[in-house]
């Protein structure tokens, strides 16, 4: 029989909860087992090896100690895979790229002696294909557990992941739900990449675009969606710097 | 003249909730959500709202759903496919009448030459109960359209008067329904006036009309393709498709395969899709067509206005006005975009996008479901290409004509066309050449000699042999144009054949040496009686070794004698890339070649292979079922085939 592909699963600045949602498939991850060897997984598992094919990213690489690791990573790796958002686009921690650093530290360690330490030597905050090349992404915040599936299925069957390249839009209507703009909030899913089943307007909470921007927001369309609800372009501004700030538009996996 | 009942508000419940405890059907109608409608199972007859304006997406959803799976299959196993035939008998209840025109107008593409197995079933298992609209949306601009009403294509239809419901019986099947579940009364001559009274007073809450009258947007479309609004429109396109996901007469639809976590079963899986997306026409080499916003947006007014007029002779638009409320920048709404044409040119030709051809589909088994076939022979043509043998299972020829294709099927991975390289065959194998480009491609590369794959087809329309007969014949490929001009090729040479066409020159090219294929059996081509075969290569690098011309494939023309060629009685054949085409149909026009003796092969997207899932569409032709070979006199009006 074929060996199965090695699969190591590494954390950064993250909240882990896209560890979670693979740790959360339970029984299925038995089925996982049979087809590849999870050589790393410290959320689950204690061993680890550094002999492995495919490795899993999951956070944004912050400091000069995370930027040597991920690149440790990705010489071992065959293939690399970003996981959620704060791999994928750099997530929620881009949020305090709006702020010099050093402001950012004495905000929140106050007098504590934190000067020269690495863990504290913290540099503007990159999504991981900002450092090395990245293979496939997994996108959102937390990750699709279905699309993890497909992901990690079509690798092991060697086939190109199908992730979307259409607005979320097309999964919300799918789902019949009464437009979030209709309904007085403002959404960002006409611009926000789909995958995630609509998930969050489904449940009636608008879009924060945590999939990545797939237009930009500068566009005739989109200043047209403004005006038409009384929007500024601030408001879209504001809105996309929870999970793509400085980003414009995503231009992964193009 | 339909049989008119009437039922009391009461009884109609009643009739209702019976329907609802017989555990024989699913009970679907009008429930409110928000302050919008969706249609949904009903647990009670008071949940439903007759009383609706539109709902969020139309009841195309029970007979196309969202995500769909139509078969499942054991990747352990080499090739076991069990397609999907659960239906439970359902009634849908509240219904418009725009809607159940949309749903006959959906009868045609879904049950026309091949019919759709899925739809078919769930359509017969459907009983109709449809609605006389009471409240009109604001978007609605039915009325202007003649869908507010309809007198068919339900089972019953309610119509609200005053203090009880008419029940207009429209088949057996709704008459046996009432008889069975529903207290009724014959309706009096005062009852039918009231009918027609409720629906003069709906009439009147319509705040939309459209400025055009719908005969005329067939007319109209075609004399405005190039105008400036469709630009200046798409430039505010948020390319979301939202117009198409809620619209009743959008049907596209895109194939995928899903698989369980252990790679042990899958399913194949059909899904809403829509032409705004510009993914919609990439085809495995990455090509996109319709590459541009505004030819997309255009296409889908050309798709209701025209595309599907010229085919069926309706209009598919029905005024629900759904995409007028979904489309964010108020792009979508074809009350606003066909009235602003209201004033516009008329063309007096409203089928110069459209080809009237008779294609007779080969597929006859279960839509969709691919035909067992084992890989006989491997031979590596390049370093990306490899020709291989098939045989059906079922030992059956295959029955193909040169230039058709076929769907191959790889479980888990997906389907992807191949057109057909060897000649017509009364042995079951046949064979494909496949150039390592995408997912399936690059699977069957990595397939061995007795590995099991699916085959859908013949499909397409092929070569028309009998316009070929008793005449000189140029075939002109270039690139992996090859693959299905060899199937011609080897036809044509073929000692039984020979005698039936007069001179064949064959004129190839490619980007390098290396690249060209087949070499050894076009040195026997050469050989062949009154056959001139000439090749050339975009270029060739030192150390590369070859003999032959360099340069584009146009560059073989001059030294064709044209005295030698009788222009008028040749036939040129044309299968490349699509850059190709426009410098050699020049080039044959030239030489005195008229229009209607060139044919072309076209490739696009095709996904289903029978004429329903939209991607493969140039203008208002489908590839896959009135292509991929066509003459280039009927196709060069089109404007999307050699853009």
């Amino acid at each position: 029989m074929k060996q199965k592909p090695r699969v190591a699963i590494f954390d950064f600045a993250d909240c882990e909860g896209c560890e979670l949602e693979i740790a959360d498939l339970e029984e299925e991850i038995l089925e996982l087992l049979e087809i590849v060897d999870i050589v790393s997984f410290r959320e689950v598992m204690k061993e680890h090896s550094d002999s492995y094919d495919i490795a899993i990213v999951e956070g944004s690489i912050m400091r000069p100690m995370d930027e040597k690791r991920l690149r440790d990573i990705r010489s071992k790796a065959k293939i690399l895979v970003a996981l959620g958002a704060c791999a994928t686009t750099g997530g929620v921690n881009k949020i305090r790229n709006q702020w010099m650093h050093d402001e950012v530290i004495r905000d929140v360690y106050g007098d504590a002696p934190v000067h020269g330490n690495e863990l504290f030597d913290v540099f503007k905050t990159k999504a991981i294909n900002e450092i090395v090349p990245v293979d496939y992404y997994i996108h959102g915040c937390p990750i699709d557990r279905d699309e993890f599936k497909h992901v990690i299925t079509a690798l092991a069957l060697g086939r190109k992941p199908e992730i979307p390249r259409y607005p979320v839009c097309v999964e919300c209507k799918k789902n019949e739900n009464i437009c979030q703009f209709e309904l007085g909030a403002y959404c960002l899913g006409p611009i926000t990449r789909a995958g995630c089943k609509a998930i969050c307007p489904t449940h009636n909470s608008p879009c924060e675009g945590c999939r990545g921007l797939i237009k930009k927001a500068e566009t005739e369309c989109v200043w047209e969606v403004l005006e038409r609800y009384n929007l500024s372009y601030e408001d879209i501004r504001r809105r996309c710097t929870m999970y793509n700030y400085g980003k414009e538009e995503c231009q992964v996996d193009e | 003249m339909n049989q008119i009942k009437t039922i009391s508000k009461n009884d109609l419940n009643n009739f209702i909730n019976k329907l609802i405890q017989d555990k024989n059907y699913e009970v679907f109608g009008v429930k409110s959500k928000g302050k919008r409608y969706v249609f949904d199972q009903l647990e009670d007859a008071s949940e439903l709202r007759l009383d609706h304006d539109v709902t969020i997406i139309p009841p195309k959803k029970y007979f196309l759903p969202q995500y769909e799976k139509l078969m499942d299959f054991n990747l352990e196993k080499q090739f076991e496919v069990k397609p999907k035939d659960e239906i439970k008998p359902r009634v849908i209840i509240g219904i418009h009448p725009y809607d159940i025109i949309a749903l006959e107008q959906m009868d045609k593409v879904y049950l026309d030459s091949q019919k759709d197995d899925f739809y078919k079933k769930r359509r017969e298992n459907t009983i109709l109960i449809a609605s006389d609209i009471q409240n009109v949306s604001d978007r609605s601009f039915a009325a202007s359209m003649n869908t507010n009403i309809t007198d068919k294509g339900f089972d019953l239809l309610l119509t609200n008067i005053e203090n009880k419901y008419a029940i207009t019986i429209g088949s057996e099947k709704g008459k046996y329904l009432l008889e069975k579940y529903a207290k009724v009364e014959d309706a009096k001559e005062v009852d039918i006036k009231k009918i027609d009274n409720a629906r003069k007073k709906t009439l009147t809450k319509f705040k939309k009309k459209v400025a055009l009258p719908k005969e005329e947007w067939p007319y109209v479309l075609v004399a405005n393709y190039d105008s400036g609004i469709w630009e200046e429109r798409s430039d505010k396109c948020m390319e979301c498709s939202s117009c198409t996901m809620v619209c009743p007469t959008c049907y596209c639809y895109d194939i995928k395969d899903e698989v369980s976590l252990n790679l042990k079963t899958g399913s194949r899986i059909r899904t809403w899709d829509g032409c705004l997306l510009r993914d919609f026409t990439k085809v495995g080499s990455g090509d996109v067509f319709r590459d541009e916003r505004k030819e997309r947006y255009r296409h889908r007014f050309f798709r209701k206005g025209n595309y599907l007029p010229a085919r069926y002779n309706f209009v598919a638009c029905v005024g629900c006005g759904r995409c007028g409320i979904a489309c964010l920048p108020d792009i979508a709404d074809p009350c606003e975009v066909m009235s602003s044409l209201a004033h516009h040119r008329k063309s007096d030709d409203t089928t110069r996008f459209f080809i009237k051809q008779e294609t007779k589909v080969a597929e006859t088994n279960t839509i969709h479901v691919p035909r067992k076939a084992t890989i006989k022979r491997i031979e590596k043509l390049t370093d990306t290409e490899k020709l291989f043998e098939i045989e059906l299972d079922d030992k059956k020829p295959l029955g193909h004509k040169p230039g058709q294709f076929i769907e191959v099927s790889i479980f888990g991975i997906g389907e992807a066309p191949f057109g057909l390289a060897s000649p017509p065959s009364d042995t079951p194998a046949f064979e494909i050449a496949v150039r390592k480009v995408g997912n399936v491609t690059s699977k069957l590369h990595e397939m061995s000699v007795g590995d099991k794959i699916g085959i859908r087809g013949p499909l397409g329309n092929g070569f028309d042999i009998k316009a070929l007969e008793g005449k000189h014949l140029l075939l002109t490929s270039g690139g992996i144009g090859m693959y299905p001009m060899r199937s011609l090729i080897k036809y044509v040479l073929d000692k039984k054949n020979r005698k039936n066409f007069k001179n064949v020159i064959i004129l190839y090219g490619a980007k390098r040496p290396k690249e060209i294929i087949f070499l050894n059996e076009i040195q026997d081509w050469k050989k062949c009686e009154d056959t001139i075969c000439q090749l050339t290569v975009d270029r060739c690098e030192q150390g590369e070794c070859w003999s032959e011309s360099v340069g584009l494939i146009t560059t073989l023309f001059p030294k064709i004698r044209v005295d030698k060629l009788d222009s008028k009685n040749t036939i040129a054949v044309v299968v490349g890339p699509p850059v190709m085409y426009k410098f050699v149909i020049k080039s044959l026009q030239t030489m005195g070649i008229p229009d209607e003796n060139i044919f072309v092969s076209l490739e696009r997207r095709m996904k289903c292979g029978v004429g329903k899932c939209g991607h493969c569409q140039i203008n208002g032709v489908y590839v896959c079922k009135e292509g991929p070979v066509y003459n280039y006199k009927q196709i060069k009006s089109l404007p999307e085939a050699f853009e």
